[in-house]
């Protein structure tokens, strides 16, 4: 086999993964340019979707939320968790793997197990709910996955480059900051990533601990258990995508974190 | 750790912050979309009394009683399906309603009014708010003439296109009118069982929502399914081919009612809204727009004479054949709950 | 490093490490704790006068055989969706890491994980739409193959696998690419440059340096696969019944904390002993 072949094949496959990953993607986007209420086939060109989640301030300020609370958990748990991940990997102490099977737990559990707990726990400790209290179980939710994945680009780190850095009188924070911190960049990024998009899904944290009226995006999705949701929340999950896509080109334009040597 | 501590902590808070009298927040826990949260309602409700509503939305009853249970003080009305009423008095989550205040509570019947489960210790716990059934619809374009029998979802020229809901309670029910016992008392569980083990290989899937029921026989996926008599309405509304049916065994009947937590810092206010809720005013345009049956006759009587909750609900021969629910206990629920695990896991 | 930290160092792993430790332990750690409590008591304390501690609710387990059963069905599941994550994922991380430079690689790294900045729910129940009978794929299939083809995808275990690897590949496919991307080129040329063939290459140098990550994406997979509930429920139909089913029903359809925490707690031990079988297995696989 030819290494043209290889690379042809491989980028073929790549783009089929691509197909597959946006297939829903694509359908979601789909349906809400599509009159029925009932995702109903043929398809029939309408942007009614559009216009009741325009007159919808129920719908726009619960994805206004979700948006913010996601924003602030994806920076404190991606600084934690990087904190975190780089402790684990430099020193060697008693407990070590004890603290790192500690992060399976919360991934383990049910949410929803995990989130009656929040509940019961935070009323009982006075912390009640409101924004505070869901960004609190937020972050504790997505911190494994930040942690599992910036662990992951650490365990490839080599650690004569810090060694090095050191023998020629740097101190830590020096070293952290122009030797690790650039090289787990793309993990960081990733890990960004996740926490991202545990937050904006995560349902039964803000559920259970935001305040009546202070609904996210998720919440009002799961709570239409009953009636259903329309396409108008299909409408703004494409503009929600839409948007992020904007966004992350314009950082993929302007900024290296794939890790090019 | 205990759940006790939790309100007194809770409710010395709220005291403090207890705010003015005259224009209310009042925050009202139900299911959403249904009733409460209708934005017109609301806004005409605010016009008249200068209260304003929030909502927060619970997904099933148990979780409604847990937010009750954990938030002492967070909410002013909640919307209790009457089964679960005497549990949420006995655990002292609801305070007794004074019916004076209510002007509207006139119009309803006795045989809701003093239903055994909304009146706890002769107060009355719960209003009665709106009842419905649960039975089945049928895909009308796979039917030349709806069924008679319940017996059609076990129909093999329906095999595979059949779906209930994923509910231990409601599919044990549908199992007892079957199997021709008492819905809030079966003896013979294991005829019950096997007739549920019988329908499994008949079904598409289980449906969970309104939204996914509808989309699916939207997609043709389904021709006879379980449903809730409002459900149907509104679907049928929506342009769906469906027809809902109460067989010659017939059908469960459930009644929801309002009810106001003990932690309320705004009764007044909340009584208010229940009024509000009942009345014949919110009820027929609610009713337009696809609502279940009204628990105040009144109400019921002010629609127009063709609307499904008069001409089908409001039918006495229908009605004889309503089966309402009666309370349930825990160790019931359980083994029914276990049955019905057992059933699907089997699959 | 294995030699005793100085006491600068404990102080720095102290900085770097408290803060998340001590996140999770208010946030996680401690709700899970009196979650484990509740699994050891007959009735939820403060509902009830009398409570007892015991150990019933880990011995209803034993007695129903139904969740031994389901929770068979579920580690097969999550076994089934994480070895497909693996051989869909990996390849693709390697021609993310190795094949594709600059701007093109930045912008597909982020495409892979966009997709789920969108609802879950939403974007199952698309896979609905996709995979019913006389759905998306049935129509665009047919409008493409000269024969008709009749797909009966929606509503069998075959589509809640599809709905979990969707939701899962990216886990694998990133972390595999962090660790693969972290391979210097300069050790691949070497070893072309001796002969080696890229099969070779692949095997003798990218997968071992490349398993830490790969691992932990497997991990990511199949811990959360083994207990969920939502993707079975829509996707499969009558066959979407899982472990994750029956410890929901616990919470939502009866009021029985003791038993679903049990249950709970019992899947979590059970996918500790998972990896903990798995990980001489794998570190031996790496030497």
């Amino acid at each position: 086999m030819s290494r043209a072949f290889l690379t042809l094949s491989g980028r073929v496959w790549l783009g089929l993964i691509l197909v597959f990953l946006y297939a829903p993607i694509a359908v979601m986007a789909a349906m809400s340019f599509n009159a029925s209420p009932f995702y109903q086939l043929p398809f029939e060109f309408s942007t009614v979707w559009y216009q009741k989640m325009a007159a919808n301030s129920q719908v726009l300020e619960a994805a206004l939320r979700s948006v913010l609370i996601a924003c602030v958990t994806t920076v404190i748990a991606t600084a934690l968790g990087t904190a975190a991940s780089i402790a684990l990997f430099r020193y060697e102490f008693p407990g070590k793997k004890v603290l790192q099977a500690l992060l399976f737990p919360p991934i383990a559990i049910p949410w929803l197990i995990t989130g009656t707990a929040m509940l019961i726990l935070f009323f009982s400790i006075g912390i009640g709910r409101g924004t505070p209290a869901v960004i609190l179980g937020h972050v504790a939710l997505a911190l494994p996955y930040v942690i599992v994945t910036v662990s992951a680009r650490l365990a490839s780190f080599d650690r004569t480059l810090e060694e090095a850095a050191r023998s020629m009188g740097a101190d830590t924070w020096t070293v952290v900051r122009r030797i690790t911190l650039p090289w787990i960049a793309p993990g960081v990024v990733a890990g960004a990533l996740f926490a991202f998009a545990v937050s904006f899904d995560q349902f039964v944290v803000s559920y259970f601990l935001s305040e009546p009226g202070d609904t996210t995006l998720p919440v009002l999705i799961y709570t239409a258990i009953r009636k259903g949701f329309t396409p108008e929340i299909n409408a703004i999950s494409t503009l929600i995508i839409t948007l992020s896509m904007a966004v992350m080109f314009l950082a993929a334009r302007y900024s290296k974190f794939g890790g090019d040597q | 750790m205990t759940l006790k501590s939790v309100p007194s902590l809770a409710t010395a808070l709220v005291a403090l912050t207890a705010g003015g009298a005259f224009a209310d927040e009042i925050r009202v826990l139900n299911w959403q979309g249904y009733g409460t949260d209708i934005d017109w309602s609301l806004a005409a409700f605010a016009e008249a009394t200068g209260h304003t509503v929030v909502h927060e939305y619970f997904n099933s009853e148990q979780e409604m009683l847990t937010k009750l249970r954990t938030n002492p003080g967070a909410y002013d009305v909640v919307m209790i399906n009457a089964v679960f009423t005497p549990q949420a008095a006995e655990e002292g989550l609801i305070a007794p309603i004074d019916t004076s205040a209510i002007a509207n509570y006139s119009g309803i019947p006795a045989s809701f009014a003093e239903d055994e489960k909304l009146n706890h210790d002769g107060t009355v716990y719960g209003v009665p708010w709106t009842w419905g059934l649960t039975s089945f619809a049928i895909n009308t374009q796979s039917f030349d003439a709806p069924p008679a029998s319940i017996e059609a979802l076990w129909d093999k020229s329906y095999e595979g296109r059949v779906s209930i809901r994923d509910d231990a309670l409601e599919a044990m029910q549908i199992g007892a009118l079957a199997t021709g016992q008492d819905i809030n008392n079966i003896t013979d569980m294991e005829a019950v069982t096997a007739k549920l083990a019988a329908l499994m290989p008949q079904l598409r899937t289980f449906w969970s929502s309104e939204n996914d029921w509808n989309q699916y026989m939207a997609a043709g996926e389904l021709d006879v399914a379980t449903y809730w008599s409002g459900s149907a309405s509104r679907s049928a509304g929506m342009g769906l081919p469906v027809a809902f049916v109460v067989p010659q065994e017939g059908a469960i009947g459930w009644l929801d009612g309002l009810s106001i937590p003990a932690t309320s810092t705004h009764k007044e206010a909340a009584t208010q809204f229940i009024n509000w809720m009942i009345g014949p005013a919110f009820y027929v345009k609610w009713d337009a727009d696809g609502a279940p049956a009204s628990a105040n006759a009144e109400a019921a009587a002010a629609l127009p004479d063709e609307a499904f909750n008069k001409a089908v609900l409001g039918d006495p021969e229908v009605v004889a054949r309503v089966h309402f629910q009666d309370a349930i206990s825990d160790e019931t629920r359980a083994a029914y709950l276990e049955a019905w695990q057992a059933l699907k896991a089997a699959q | 490093m294995a030699d005793a930290l100085h006491p600068a160092d404990r102080a720095r792993l102290a900085v770097f490490l408290t803060p998340a430790y001590l996140w999770l332990t208010l946030a996680v750690f401690l709700p899970l704790s009196a979650m484990l409590f509740f699994s050891f008591v007959t009735d939820m304390p403060g509902d009830v006068d009398q409570w007892f501690v015991t150990l019933s609710n880990y011995g209803e387990f034993l007695r129903n055989p139904t969740y031994a059963s389901l929770m068979w069905k579920s580690l097969k599941l999550a076994f089934t969706v994480t070895i497909l994550c693996i051989l869909i994922g990996y390849p693709c991380a390697l021609v993310l890491a190795k094949s594709v430079k600059g701007r093109t690689r930045e912008a597909l790294f982020l495409m892979v994980i966009l997709p789920f900045w969108s609802n879950s729910l939403v974007r199952i129940f698309s896979w609905a739409i996709v995979l019913r009978g006389n759905g998306v794929l049935e129509k665009a299939l047919n409008a493409v193959l000269p024969f008709e083809v009749k797909l009966k995808l929606l509503f069998t275990t075959d589509a809640v696998v599809i709905g979990l690897v969707h939701s899962y590949l990216p886990y694998v496919i990133l972390t595999s690419y962090l660790a693969l991307q972290a391979v210097s080129d300069d050790l691949i040329d070497a070893a072309r440059s001796m002969g080696a063939s890229s099969l070779t290459i692949l095997w003798r140098i990218l997968l071992p340096l490349s398993l830490p990550g790969l691992l932990a994406g497997a991990v990511l997979v199949f811990v959360p696969v083994v207990g969920s509930f939502m993707e079975p429920r829509i996707l499969g139909g009558r066959m979407g019944t899982y472990y994750g089913t029956v410890i929901e029903d616990q919470f939502v359809a009866v009021y029985n904390w003791p038993l679903g925490a049990a249950l709970s707690f019992i899947l979590l031990a059970v996918v500790l002993v998972v990896l903990a079988l798995a990980s001489p297995v794998l570190r031996k696989a790496k030497t």
